[in-house]
């Protein structure tokens, strides 16, 4: 018992020992806890980096199995998921959104040419999931290098600052990574994805009623409801595409010279956290996601036909977006219907014409 | 990272360090808290007051190794299986069957002939199955 008595040697070794540390972790602190964020970073580096090569394969087999291509795509898959666009500079923000889209439309035709190039025996509808599934797999490319940079950099400089800023969102980034991981199988499959839920509803409003193209890739067709006349618009399915809603309702206002008493947009809204999937909440302005040209064409429409603007949102987190169809956000597409008609009963009286339009990529969704 | 970066530590390699490290402080804290103990027994209160701080951090040091907050788990991240199921219905007969999705289905394609009458069947519902509640 001589041995653990308080002023013997291994009390003296624990007290230095003890001492030791503290005075290590005084002035080591910041450079332990770098490490550690470092380190965390560098395990997620290597998940990541699973993903987006097979992200890469699965592209490149869909490629194969579905295009037929008579030369390995394998070169020009990896050149797309390089590819990068350049925002108009908004130092004079006048006409930006015009720039953009004109931006927007010149990426849109070149992602259409290099499918054509990679799958030529594809139908069009294979091609537009093909060119889905390649955008998906450049996201996880950016993410990755994106991702690195900052670990390459946090390693060079060991400034913990930098370090932070992407350890702190790590969590966020890869629920966002998860989300288009989905997409892969999704858009490989052709299945409706939970930003479909938009056109579903259109597709259901429209009940097979016929359909004629409005703007690219966009339809519409007209119904009668409780004596008012419905006109719906959406993406042109079953391939994966959004369309160009913006033109598709500018072409329907300026044919009907404006005389529609209400506009309605169906989109996929976010959901809070609490709130549960398959919500559906109505509100006003223009329910449509992406960069902003679309939107923009739809408020101006509006704006200069003075048509009210009135908006249902499904809702759903960010890992059902691009994943998928939940059998909630299914189930939640009657409920939009529902809604739809709701509106066009409080807002609207017989003889109105009504324009609504379901937003959203129709993947695997029909008119 | 094929040589881009190399990692910190060598990754197994390390938690084995670490669960080493562990068991060592873990054996000193012991012997520390019983140290601290035994001053006070001996009302020697000073010196029992610093081997049981000493004691306790070192539980407490084991204790944030084991959990402490992780921003992502060890599983690596693999594309996840999903079961989706296709709803066919016949607009004559009203049967309605569900199957397994396959490549080519979308949401209102008619191609596909009743098994019961002469019409074709329409695709109504394409979705994930409904996780059941464990």
């Amino acid at each position: 018992m001589s041995l653990l008595q308080p002023d013997n040697e291994i009390g003296m070794i624990l007290q230095t020992l003890f001492s030791f540390a503290f005075i290590v972790y005084l002035f080591y602190a910041q450079r332990i806890q770098a490490m550690t964020m470092l380190r965390q970073i560098e395990m997620t580096l290597r998940k990541i980096k699973g993903l987006r090569d097979e992200g890469k394969t699965t592209a490149i087999e869909t490629i194969n199995e579905i295009g037929k291509p008579e030369r390995d795509p394998t070169p020009m898959v990896e050149r797309f998921m390089e590819h990068f666009m350049l925002e108009p500079v908004s130092m004079d923000p006048a006409g930006v959104v015009g720039k953009l889209g004109s931006i927007l439309n010149v990426r849109e035709f070149t992602f259409e040419k290099e499918v054509e190039v990679m799958a030529p025996n594809a139908e069009p509808s294979e091609r537009n999931n093909i060119e889905n599934l390649l955008e998906a797999s450049l996201a996880l490319n950016i993410f990755y290098k994106v991702i690195r940079h900052y670990y390459l950099l946090g390693k060079k400089t060991m400034n913990i600052y930098i370090i932070m800023q992407i350890h702190m969102i790590l969590p966020l980034i890869l629920q966002q990574i998860e989300a288009y991981s989905s997409a892969l199988t999704a858009f490989r499959e052709g299945m409706p994805i939970g930003d479909s839920v938009g056109p579903i509803v259109a597709a259901k409003l429209l009940n097979g009623a016929e359909t004629r193209e409005v703007a690219k890739e966009m339809v519409a067709g007209e119904i009668e409801y409780e004596g008012r006349r419905v006109i719906i618009a959406k993406a042109k399915g079953p391939g994966g595409s959004v369309g160009k809603p913006g033109d598709a309702v500018t072409n329907l206002l300026n044919e009907n010279k404006g005389k529609v008493s209400m506009l309605i947009t169906v989109d996929a809204a976010g959901k809070l956290e609490g709130e549960q999937v398959g919500d559906i909440a109505e509100g006003v302005g223009a329910a449509i996601g992406g960069p902003g040209v679309e939107k923009y064409k739809i408020e101006q429409a509006a704006m200069e036909h003075e048509i009210p603007m009135y908006a249902v949102a499904i809702k759903q987190g960010m890992e059902h977006v691009v994943a998928p169809l939940v059998e909630p956000l299914f189930e939640a597409t009657d409920k939009a219907v529902s809604s739809v008609k709701g509106l066009i009963l409080d807002y609207s009286k017989e003889g109105d014409t009504i324009l609504v339009a379901g937003i959203g990529n129709t993947v695997g969704v029909a008119q | 990272m094929s040589g881009e970066t190399s990692p910190i530590a060598g990754g197994a390699t390390q938690n084995w360090i670490t669960l080493a490290a562990m068991i060592i402080v873990g054996a000193l804290a012991l012997v520390s808290l019983y140290m601290g103990f035994q001053a006070y027994g001996n009302e020697d209160i000073e010196i029992a007051f610093m081997y049981m701080i000493i004691g306790t951090s070192g539980f407490i040091a084991i204790g944030y190794a084991f959990f402490r907050p992780k921003p992502t788990s060890m599983d690596p991240l693999k594309t996840k299986k999903f079961d989706v199921i296709t709803t066919l219905e016949c607009p004559q007969c009203n049967l309605k069957r569900v199957r397994a999705f396959q490549r080519g289905d979308y949401i209102y394609k008619n191609d596909e002939p009743c098994t019961r009458c002469e019409g074709k069947m329409i695709i109504t519902s394409i979705h994930t199955r409904k996780e059941e509640k464990k």
